[in-house]
C-alpha cells in the first residue's frame, strides 16, 4: 500500500529523512519511535503529500507521489480522502464554528447527500462518545476532547489509512487508554494506522509492527513492536530511553 | 474465545460505511488562495529562521554604529540636492553589497529595484512635463534608501537591532512590542501553517464556502495569539521581568568599526562638500 524507497528529504540544509526505505500493507497497524527531531513527523508529512522527496520514490497504491502530480489538485485530493493525518497539536485541526460542522466539513465536499452527512456526523459522535459536544465551539473543549473531535472529522472521511502524529500527548492516562482501544478497534475494522509516538508504555498495544529511527534520521530497526521494547540496549543506542531505562 | 466475542462485537459496533473502502472520485476545485497563503508563510518564516542558522559575518560591523548611521544616510539622502552626492552613495552601497553573500545580494536588488521601478512608473509624467532632472533623482534616492535598509536586515540579525535601539533611548515598551513580534511572527506563523495544512488535507472536494474555513483559521488565530500573549507576559513576570531592557554584553570596537566611521565622516563631508557646489 505504502511504499518508499531511498527517500531523502531536507529542510534549506538540514537532512531530515535520511535514505528511507520502507514498505506498509493495507490492515497493519505500525508504529514509528525515536528521539525528538529524528525525523517521524517529516515522515508523516511526506506520506500525506504535504512535502515530497527530494530524491528517491514514495508510491501509494502504486501510484508514484512527486511533487508535480500533487500540484494536480485532484489527484491531491484523492491521496488526502485515502489518507488521514491526525495532527499532534488538535488546535490546529479545528476551524469550524461547531463541532457538528467541524465533523460535516470533508462528507460535505465529497458531494454525498445532506442526510447521509448527517448520518456520518451521528455516527462519528456516537463512536467518539462526543455526541454532548454536537453545538459546541472546539475551540473552547478541553485538549482530550479537542483530539476526539480531530479523530472524528478526520474518520468521517473514511480514509484506508490513519496517519496519528504523537496522538498520545497531552491526554490523561484515562483518556489515553481510551484512544488505545479505540486504535485497535478501528486497526481491527480494517483501517491501517501509522502512528508516531514517545509512549514506550503503550506502543505494543497499538502496533505490532515498529520502525526505529536514529539521530541521523535513518531507520535502524524494523521489527515487531515486543521485540523492539525487549531490546534495551538498541534503545539506548539512539537515545529514545536514559541510560538507566529498564523495562 | 471470549476475547474473540469482545472483539467481534467491537468491529461490529463500527458503522457500515466505515467499514467499507471509500470509492470517491474528488470533483476539481479552485485552491489557490489556500496554496498561495501556504507559500507566502512558509517563505517568511524561512526569512526569519535563516537569521539563526546564518553563520556571523567575519566582518561585521558594531551593531549600534550600522544603525546609526544608515539612519543617518537616509536622512543626508532625503536632504540632498546634489545628483553626484546621490550617485556616490549608490556606488558604495552597490561595493558593500558585492562583498555579501550571492543569495542575499539577489534578494536586496530585487526588492530595490522592484521600488525604484515602481518610483520611476510614477514619476513617468514628470519627463514628460521636461522635469527629467527630479525624477532620475527621486528615482536613484529610491533605490539608495532601500538598498541601505536591504543591507542593514540581512546583515544583522533583527534580535541584534533591537538591542542597538535601547542605545538610542528607544522607549523599552517599544522594544518589547519589537522583540515579541518577530518572536511572534515565527511562532503564529507556524500555527497558521499547520492549520492551513489541516484545512488543505481535509478539503478533499468542492468547498463551498472558503472563506468561511479561512475566516475560521483567522479567528482562532486570533484566540491563540491572545493565549499566547497572556501566558508569556505571566511566564515574563514569574521570571522577574518588569518592562525594563538593559543592554549585558559590552560590545568593544573592532578595526572595521573604526573603517566603518570614518567612510561615514567622509559620506557626512561629502553631503556638505556637494550641497555648496
Amino acid at each position: 500500500m505504502i511504499e518508499i524507497k531511498e527517500v531523502y528529504y531536507s529542510y534549506s540544509e538540514e537532512v531530515a529523512l535520511n535514505n528511507i526505505n520502507l514498505a506498509i500493507n493495507k490492515g497493519e497497524a505500525v508504529a514509528l519511535l525515536g528521539p525528538n527531531g529524528s525525523g517521524k513527523s517529516t515522515l508523516l508529512k511526506l506520506m500525506n503529500g504535504i512535502i515530497s522527496p527530494s530524491r528517491g520514490t514514495y508510491k501509494f497504491n502504486n501510484e508514484e507521489i512527486t511533487e508535480k502530480r500533487l500540484r494536480d489538485n485532484r489527484f491531491a485530493k484523492e491521496l488526502h480522502q485515502k489518507i488521514g493525518f491526525i495532527f499532534q497539536n488538535s488546535d490546529t485541526q479545528l476551524f469550524c464554528s461547531n463541532v457538528y460542522d467541524e465533523i460535516a466539513f470533508g462528507p460535505r465536499q465529497m458531494g454525498i447527500s445532506e442526510s447521509e452527512v448527517e448520518k456520518r456526523v451521528e455516527d462519528c459522535l456516537e463512536l467518539l462518545s462526543i455526541d454532548k459536544l454536537k453545538d459546541k465551539t472546539p475551540y473552547h473543549l478541553s485538549g482530550g476532547e479537542k483530539r476526539k473531535v480531530a479523530i472524528a472529522c478526520v474518520l468521517s472521511l473514511n480514509p484506508e489509512v490513519l496517519v496519528l502524529d504523537e496522538p498520545m500527548n497531552g491526554l490523561d492516562p484515562r483518556t489515553q487508554r481510551w484512544l488505545v482501544e479505540f486504535l485497535t478497534r478501528l486497526n481491527k475494522a480494517g483501517k491501517t494506522l501509522i502512528t508516531s509516538t514517545h509512549n514506550l508504555e503503550l506502543v505494543h498495544e497499538i502496533s505490532n509492527r515498529a520502525i526505529l529511527f536514529d539521530e541521523t534520521h535513518s531507520i535502524v530497526a524494523d521489527m515487531p513492536t515486543n521485540k523492539l521494547l525487549e531490546d534495551v540496549e538498541l534503545l539506548k543506542k539512539v537515545n529514545l530511553v536514559d541510560p538507566f531505562y529498564k523495562r | 474465545m471470549g476475547a474473540m466475542k469482545h472483539m467481534k462485537k467491537e468491529t461490529s459496533n463500527m458503522p457500515d460505511w466505515l467499514l467499507e473502502t471509500e470509492n470517491y472520485i474528488p470533483e476539481s476545485d479552485q485552491d489557490t488562495f489556500v496554496n498561495k497563503s501556504i507559500l507566502s508563510l512558509l517563505k517568511v518564516i524561512a526569512r526569519i529562521k535563516s537569521q539563526d542558522q546564518e553563520k556571523q559575518a567575519k566582518l561585521q560591523v558594531n551593531v549600534t554604529l550600522h544603525v546609526a548611521f544608515t539612519f543617518i544616510l537616509l536622512i543626508l539622502l532625503s536632504l540632498s540636492r546634489s545628483f553626484i552626492f546621490v550617485i556616490v552613495i549608490n556606488v558604495y552601497l552597490l561595493l558593500i553589497l558585492s562583498a555579501m553573500d550571492a543569495e542575499k545580494i539577489v534578494k536586496i536588488l530585487k526588492v530595490s529595484i522592484g521600488v525604484s521601478f515602481f518610483t520611476f512608473l510614477v514619476m513617468v509624467p514628470a519627463i514628460f512635463w521636461g522635469n527629467h532632472f527630479s525624477s532620475i533623482m527621486i528615482t536613484s534616492k529610491a533605490f539608495a534608501t532601500v538598498t541601505a535598509v536591504g543591507i542593514l536586515s540581512h546583515s544583522t540579525k533583527w534580535g541584534t537591532i533591537t538591542s542597538a535601539f535601547k542605545r538610542f533611548m528607544v522607549p523599552d515598551i517599544f522594544i518589547l512590542v519589537l522583540d515579541i513580534t518577530i518572536k511572534y511572527i515565527v511562532m503564529l506563523g507556524e500555527f497558521a501553517l499547520n492549520m492551513l495544512y489541516a484545512l488543505k488535507l481535509r478539503s478533499i472536494g468542492r468547498n463551498k464556502s472558503k472563506y468561511t474555513s479561512l475566516s475560521g483559521i483567522a479567528g482562532n488565530m486570533f484566540i491563540k495569539s491572545k493565549e499566547m500573549a497572556e501566558d508569556m507576559y505571566q511566564a515574563m513576570e514569574c521570571r522577574g521581568f518588569t518592562g525594563e531592557y538593559h543592554v549585558y554584553y559590552k560590545s568593544r570596537f573592532q578595526y572595521i568599526d573604526y573603517i566603518y566611521l570614518i567612510v561615514n565622516v567622509a559620506i557626512f563631508i561629502l553631503f556638505f562638500y556637494f550641497q555648496n557646489i
